[in-house]
């Protein structure tokens, strides 16, 4: 039996690792569970682990928070929204582009530009964009609906400033659809679609019943991914709207920004942010069963 | 399948094209139009930045100026609050960023090699890391203050870097675990009958294969590094102020200072951009996640 591959490695690699995950990740994990069942503030002028308990009173106080329920009802809103019309974007997109023709490369580098945006970026274009006097008001609908346009404040009604960071999102993160979407159909066998061909289906129909059916997990993979990343949306309506007017357009992400860091309501936050955790974990459980495992 | 060629098919597929194209080039128009004012934006004087033209009467690279030298852009406006000249959140962006980098893909490449190699550390720790990236980062905001205060690591680059690495690395164990797979254990054991030492087998034979994973899990990295907001904002006051915080800033900050904000944009996404054109092309064929049935 030779010598195996060198063995110091996997120790010398996991060490670091460990450190690392532990250190960074797992501590700060249970230091939140910690905080959660007590009560504790900066401003209580004790250090945090001599709080006293408070057992489930945060939790309690949670279901009873009107902002946190409004917060949590309108990122999934946001989550729908954007991913679905994300998807249906996306797949038109992948469609127009399975054939040849010339340009393609150039078309698809221009449509993937976006996702190399920070997210910041993109939500200080759509701010400036939707500014009063903008070339949104003061072009496109300046063009529709005449001198009255200059009058549409986008960012000062509930409405309006939660379509912008809908906009910023969907702006970004359609080119992530078309990508994922747009791989997996030009993976398709092509002997599948020749014969097809062959007995004379519409490139449409094999659109639909070949090469769809053919992705479906991958499908699922994408609105997956793209429904988790979603509900984290903190930067556009951090730096476009500031969750305003008011808090209708605050999200989660943003109003546990603002327990902890705005309010140093801390015990309170890190209970908001444990039932948040929850929340996703049963939720994309439940998705992969549903429609990975069960789809095999 | 040829089509029976009728003047009243040719019609119809001419029309369809001509929609097909159309579609295609309100995708495009839909995506340069923002990106076109913005950079117009940037370059517009002080006078013009209320206007919406897409081209600048009279351009200009005061907004740029401003950026650097903070003393010009409160001449400009009386009551803008003061703000940091972008240089230090630039120089800030470019440790952070690359250090983490290093970090992870160093880290990165050789657990790779371990789970490749010995099933070490495991599938829970590999499937752990990759569960890290799926919650909402909001969630650990609270308890990472906390625990940066009791270290005393608010506000100080190492903080930054050792969470960026923590949550990236991921990223390269998976990637560089591929390449790593697809390299033959024979080569190794052959490498080291003939005499080769343990770290030269490393650094001769499965270096080279896995490099492209190496390269593209690392800018990838470098990417994410450079544009993360929400703990950089939550996690630095003055001294380690990022990019993507500063140019928040600029937003929420100072009030109606167009041009400066556009500036910024533009200068906080030109590394990333130049980046993801390097790593697009590797994008589009790993997209699948093996997940088509062929």
């Amino acid at each position: 039996m030779p010598e195996k591959p060198p063995r110091s490695i996997v120790y010398l690699s996991n060490i670091p690792l460990n450190l690392l995950l532990n250190g960074i990740l797992i501590i700060p994990f249970a230091v939140m569970i910690y905080l959660a069942f007590v009560k504790w503030s900066p401003l209580m002028g004790i250090n945090w682990w001599q709080a006293p308990f408070a057992g489930l009173a945060n939790f309690q106080r949670a279901l009873e928070d009107d902002r946190f329920i409004a917060a949590l009802q309108r990122t999934a809103v946001f989550v729908v929204a954007t991913v679905s019309i994300e998807f249906l974007l996306g797949l038109l997109l992948s469609y127009l582009l399975l054939g040849e023709f010339f340009g393609k490369k150039i078309v698809i580098a221009l449509l993937v530009y976006p996702l190399m945006l920070p997210p910041v970026v993109v939500a200080t274009i759509f701010y400036l964009f939707f500014q009063p006097y903008g070339p949104v008001n003061n072009i496109f609908l300046k063009f529709i609906i005449g001198e009255k346009a200059l009058d549409i404040y986008w960012f000062l009604q509930p409405d309006l400033a939660f379509i912008t960071i809908l906009l910023a999102d969907i702006w970004q993160w359609t080119p992530f659809m078309f990508l994922i979407l747009y791989s997996g159909l030009s993976a398709v066998p092509k002997r599948f679609i020749e014969a097809a061909e062959v007995l004379g289906a519409s490139s449409w129909y094999i659109f639909w019943r070949i090469r769809l059916p053919l992705i479906k997990q991958l499908v699922a993979v994408a609105i997956i991914l793209r429904a988790l990343e979603a509900f984290k949306v903190f930067d556009y309506a951090y730096v476009m709207t500031g969750g305003g007017p008011g808090t209708a357009t605050e999200t989660v992400s943003l109003y546990i920004y603002r327990l902890s860091i705005l309010y140093s309501d801390i015990s309170y936050a890190a209970s908001v942010s444990l039932i948040v955790l929850l929340m996703i974990a049963i939720a994309s459980r439940l998705f992969i069963y549903f429609v990975i495992e069960r789809g095999r | 399948m040829q089509m029976v060629d009728s003047g009243v098919f040719n019609m119809r597929r001419i029309i369809i094209n001509i929609i097909k194209y159309m579609v295609i080039l309100f995708f495009i128009l839909w995506i340069a139009i923002p990106v076109a004012w913005i950079i117009s934006l940037s370059f517009k004087p002080y006078g013009e930045w209320r206007t919406a033209s897409f081209i600048p009467n009279k351009p200009t690279l005061d907004n740029y100026i401003m950026l650097f030298s903070p003393r010009v852009l409160s001449a400009f406006i009386a009551y803008t609050a003061v703000i940091e000249p972008i240089t230090r959140p630039m120089i800030n962006s470019v440790i952070v960023a690359s250090v983490a980098t290093l970090i992870a893909v160093g880290i990165g490449f050789f657990v790779a090699y371990g789970a490749s190699r010995y099933n070490s550390p495991g599938p829970f720790t590999l499937f752990f890391t990759l569960l890290t990236r799926m919650l909402p980062p909001a969630t650990f905001v609270t308890p990472l203050v906390v625990y940066y205060t009791t270290l005393s690591l608010l506000d100080n680059v190492i903080g930054l870097i050792l969470l960026y690495a923590a949550a990236s690395v991921t990223y390269a164990i998976w990637i560089i675990k591929g390449f790593i797979d697809s390299i033959p254990v024979e080569w190794e054991e052959v490498a080291l009958i003939e005499g080769a030492k343990p770290i030269e087998v490393i650094r001769r034979v499965v270096l080279p294969i896995a490099r492209p994973g190496i390269v593209v899990s690392g800018l990838f990295i470098f990417l994410l590094s450079w544009t993360e907001l929400l703990f950089a904002l939550v996690l630095t006051s003055s001294q380690a102020v990022t990019l993507p915080v500063q140019i928040s800033k600029y937003v929420t900050g100072v009030g109606p200072l167009y041009g400066a904000q556009a500036a910024a944009a533009l200068i906080g996404s030109l590394p990333p951009v130049i980046i993801g054109y390097i790593i697009q092309r590797h994008l589009i064929t790993g997209f699948t996640f093996g997940l088509v049935r062929t």
